[in-house]
């Protein structure tokens, strides 16, 4: 029988083949989702898809870029909204 | 409109929301940007232009640059360039051990002959002696 943890979907199903041709499901922890620009919903690159307990541990300038609205806007995004606030100005 | 002396403010990169200068106008789409930004070449499509503009000489110092920012009321936080490690205290102990080895070995040469007549008389130098000559050979190499 498998464990209780193994039974639940908060693991993720991995199937693998073994050398003598079996099939088995390894269960590994699921990744949080992919964080996403805040104006036009598209992936945002450079920042990496951590658990809280892994992103407790790494740098500030690893998880996301060094730029205004970085890690909420997408660099185009950001970019447009640079511009908007300059000509107000 | 980019012309020398535009104030500028920087949308790409991690200067990205910070005023700059055109200093230089270095191509058709390139020019020389300081200020709140690092003194650097800059596309002319990484940049707003803004209303203001300063007379400034052609390749203004960085320091020309802060003084006339200073009057518009823009602070430049200034950063100190990094330094590199440096491995010196390894480089200067390999350095010292060298030029020692040298001395002791060049007086030994001349000695050379007389230690061996002894070597054989004394059974107890012979190592002693033996062991200097094979120090001071590779050092003599080196040289």
């Amino acid at each position: 029988m498998p464990q209780g943890k193994d039974k639940s979907n908060s693991r993720r199903k991995v199937f693998k083949t073994t050398p003598g041709a079996k099939r088995v499901v390894h269960r590994i922890a699921r990744k949080p989702s992919v964080h996403k620009c805040a104006e036009c919903g598209n992936e945002l690159k450079g920042i990496p898809r951590l658990r809280s307990s892994e992103a407790h541990n790494t740098a500030k300038t690893k998880k996301r870029p060094e730029r205004p609205y970085g890690g909420y806007l997408c660099s185009a995004c950001a970019r447009k909204r640079i511009i908007q606030e300059t000509r107000r100005s | 409109m980019f012309e020398i002396g535009r104030i500028c403010v920087k949308i790409a990169g991690r200067d990205s929301g910070l005023k700059a200068v055109i200093v230089e106008v270095v191509d058709s789409f390139t020019v020389l940007i300081d200020g709140q930004t690092r003194r650097r070449k800059c596309n002319v499509k990484h940049l707003e232009p803004t209303k203001e503009v300063i007379k400034i000489k052609k390749g203004a110092s960085h320091e020309e640059v802060v003084s006339e920012f200073k009057k518009l009321k823009i602070e430049i936080i200034e950063t100190t360039p990094k330094t590199k490690k440096s491995e010196k205290p390894v480089k200067q102990k390999s350095k010292k051990e060298a030029p020692v080895k040298g001395k002791a070995s060049a007086p030994k040469k001349e000695a050379e002959p007389k230690p061996k007549v002894k070597a054989a008389s004394v059974k107890a130098e012979k190592p002693v002696a033996e062991k200097k000559e094979e120090v001071s050979e590779p050092v003599v190499k080196k040289d």
